[in-house]
């Protein structure tokens, strides 16, 4: 209380440092103790952090003051602090809903294996850190251990595949990381603090100096390796291909959207008042990401890489959005975003249960899923309905903001509407698997596992049929004029549906050469580096002429 | 040292990295890097003739003690990188039998 009256007098509650050390607190229980009773301490601890957490968002709506906390009663521009706002605490609600079904789809395989949980519940204190932190070298420090953990996870399946996917992702996103601790030095030898809120407002006094330029290179491109964007997104599919079902929807849901958080900090918070005219380069390497992460979707045959390079293109979606100053296009971003957590995961998920039930991961070998497994056949349905933007499901709500943007310039419309295609067309492929006669295939249920789809599930036509309460609620706009009752809409729909059929059909289906070699292409490590060199000259020479 | 020898030092490692074909060396490559970003930013903190920021009643001409506590972090989030990382490589090599990016990637799994 003493040091809390050194903050200008007013009483200031420490909660949020409570989300990243109760699971942390409960993970370090969870590792001393091997035992499957233990075990269950996650679920106390999530349930735990769930109340503090609604707790916390009531109280900071009556107390907007309490926002920001700085650690020790310093001076706010030399202490530790945190940060939150309503964009962090929609990413906290995300990162909790995400972990619970991850939690419940993990739990009854891993319950004996008491250092997964370990490090599946210390990932997710970190990941909270990384959402509400104020300062930029702590972000790095988070990033870093993110890194770390994730790597270790990825690695977990103990194969070949899964050792050299881990060095992969871990050399290219420390590389990364690197560079953003390249930008952040910059920034503190420029200005003297490293305080993101402080930063912001002192930005715009230096902001044509070469040395502030460097820095937005710098922590941009470190950033863009996270976030997967052309031509740095190699690390992704190997990663998410590889790892178990619930970390691969892990990380596709929601670290890959940590990066994208990092991304909206930085350049919307803290070099907005810089002005440097980047929007278009942004939009292009966001639409160019979603092109070539669609193009790789369409030809794959293994159903988890057909996903991860989803996950690519979907990212580039949201760059799209991210990348605009008007608001209305932002937020279709940030809500891409949040729906994209939710379909991806439960299509991920659906294709564990899968690829445990038939024991093979390649789509042409699975038949008769809606046979054998109804509900879960359901539950991806609706997952593929959103994420190819059916009207009345959460995807349909996002594009539709994001591409309120660029109606009339008819070539990023074009653009968008191949994306569109690629999409429908690869899902169609996936969709493949549904049909056929009932296999042979054991009966073996997990009621919890489904408990977290269904939840999954239920959000995302949610979000689609009360897209605009939530809205209101959430992010406070007025989403009225998006009208899910459009018959354009659902004529637009029906053509990207039969114009997926027919590429499908006689493109896909034919598996020319062309198909083939975009299939096999691999691209090597040292290429990867090279890449990442080129990018960060091209949004240097972009930045600085 | 100027920070113009630094960047040279990180420039060096991006090659490496961009070059080698050993997995271990990509994994020193990464440490260069580490230690170019280290050095640049105790050059860039650095003060000559100050003295060591320690308060002991000379409150004057110190050297600013933030880039050194935030580089010890550094030096220790990279030790758990290169340590993490050469196990990978073990495991790699126990897998692959060999540590070679080029064989390491091109074998299919199947």
């Amino acid at each position: 209380m003493e040091r809390s009256a050194r903050q200008g007098g007013k009483v200031v509650f420490y909660t949020p440092v409570l989300f990243v050390f109760v699971p942390i607190l409960a993970s370090l229980i969870i590792y001393l103790f091997k035992n499957k009773w233990v075990s269950l301490l996650v679920f106390v601890s999530q349930a735990a952090l769930s109340v503090l957490v609604v707790l916390f968002a009531l109280y900071l709506q009556a107390n907007p003051d309490q926002a920001l906390i700085v650690f020790g009663g310093w001076d706010e521009r030399i202490g530790i602090s945190f940060y939150n706002d309503q964009l962090s605490l929609i990413f906290i609600f995300l990162t909790i809903i995400i972990w619970w079904v991850i939690l419940l789809y993990v739990f009854k395989e891993n319950n004996e294996d008491n250092k997964f949980l370990f490090f599946l519940t210390f990932l997710q204190g970190i990941f909270l850190g990384l959402i509400q932190t104020n300062d930029l070298f702590n972000l790095f420090v988070f990033i870093e251990l993110t890194t770390v953990l994730v790597t270790i996870l990825i690695a977990y399946k103990k194969s070949g595949p899964a050792f050299r996917a881990g060095i992969y992702y871990l050399l290219v996103n420390t590389v990364g990381a690197l560079f953003f601790l390249v930008g952040i030095i910059l920034l503190y030898n420029v200005f003297g603090t490293i305080n993101i809120r402080y930063l912001a407002n002192v930005i715009p006094t230096h902001a044509n100096t070469t040395i502030v330029k460097l820095a937005f290179v710098f922590m941009i491109g470190g950033i863009s390796v996270k976030a997967a964007l052309v031509p740095l997104f190699t690390w992704l599919p190997k990663a998410h291909g590889v790892a178990q079902s619930g970390i691969s929807a892990l990380l596709s849901g929601l670290i890959v959207k940590g990066a994208l958080y990092a991304f909206i900090r930085m350049y919307h918070f803290m070099f907005i008042g810089a002005q440097f005219q980047v929007t278009e380069l942004f939009f292009y390497i966001g639409l160019i990401t979603a092109l070539v992460g669609v193009m790789f979707a369409i030809t794959q045959k293994d159903m988890k890489q057909i996903l991860a390079y989803h996950t690519v293109s979907q990212v580039g979606i949201m760059m799209m959005g991210l990348s605009s100053l008007d608001s209305f296009t932002l937020y279709g971003g940030i809500f891409h975003i949040l729906n994209h957590a939710f379909f991806k995961s439960l299509l991920f998920l659906g294709a564990g249960v899968i690829i445990h039930k038939y024991n093979t991961k390649k789509v042409g070998e699975v038949r008769g899923v809606w046979k054998a497994m109804p509900m879960l056949s359901i539950l991806m349905i609706i997952a593929m309905l959103s994420i190819s933007g059916a009207p009345l499901f959460n995807g349909f709500v996002s594009k539709y903001m994001i591409k309120y943007a660029i109606k009339g310039v008819w070539h990023k419309e074009a653009l968008f509407f191949l994306v569109n295609l690629g999409t429908t067309t690869s899902f169609i492929k996936f969709s493949q698997v549904f049909f056929g006669p009932k296999p042979n295939v054991q009966k073996c249920s997990n009621p919890l596992q489904f408990v977290g789809m269904t939840l999954l599930a239920l959000l995302c036509i949610g979000i689609g049929l009360f897209y605009q309460p939530i809205a209101e609620g959430l992010l406070s706009l007025d989403l009225s004029k998006i009208n899910i009752l459009d018959v354009k809409n659902w004529l637009d729909y029906a053509i990207f549906v039969g114009l997926g059929y027919l590429l499908y059909r006689f493109v896909i289906a034919k598996d020319f050469k062309i198909v083939q070699a975009i299939r096999d292409f691999k691209m090597t490590f040292e290429t990867a580096n090279y890449l990442f060199i080129v990018y960060l000259l091209v949004l240097f020479g972009i930045i600085l002429l | 040292m100027s920070p113009i020898l630094t960047f040279i030092v990180i420039l060096v490692g991006l090659y490496g990295l961009a070059t080698s074909k050993n997995i271990i060396k990509s994994v020193f490559c990464v440490t260069i890097i580490e230690a170019g970003v280290i050095l640049l930013f105790l050059n860039l903190g650095n003060l000559e003739g100050g003295s060591i920021p320690i308060l002991d009643g000379i409150v004057e001409n110190i050297v600013d003690p933030l880039p050194q506590a935030l580089m010890i972090t550094t030096i220790v989030i990279g030790a758990t990188i290169t340590a993490l990382a050469l196990m990978l490589c073990i495991k790699i090599f126990h897998h692959y039998g060999s540590i070679e990016w080029k064989e390491v990637l091109g074998k299919e799994e199947k």
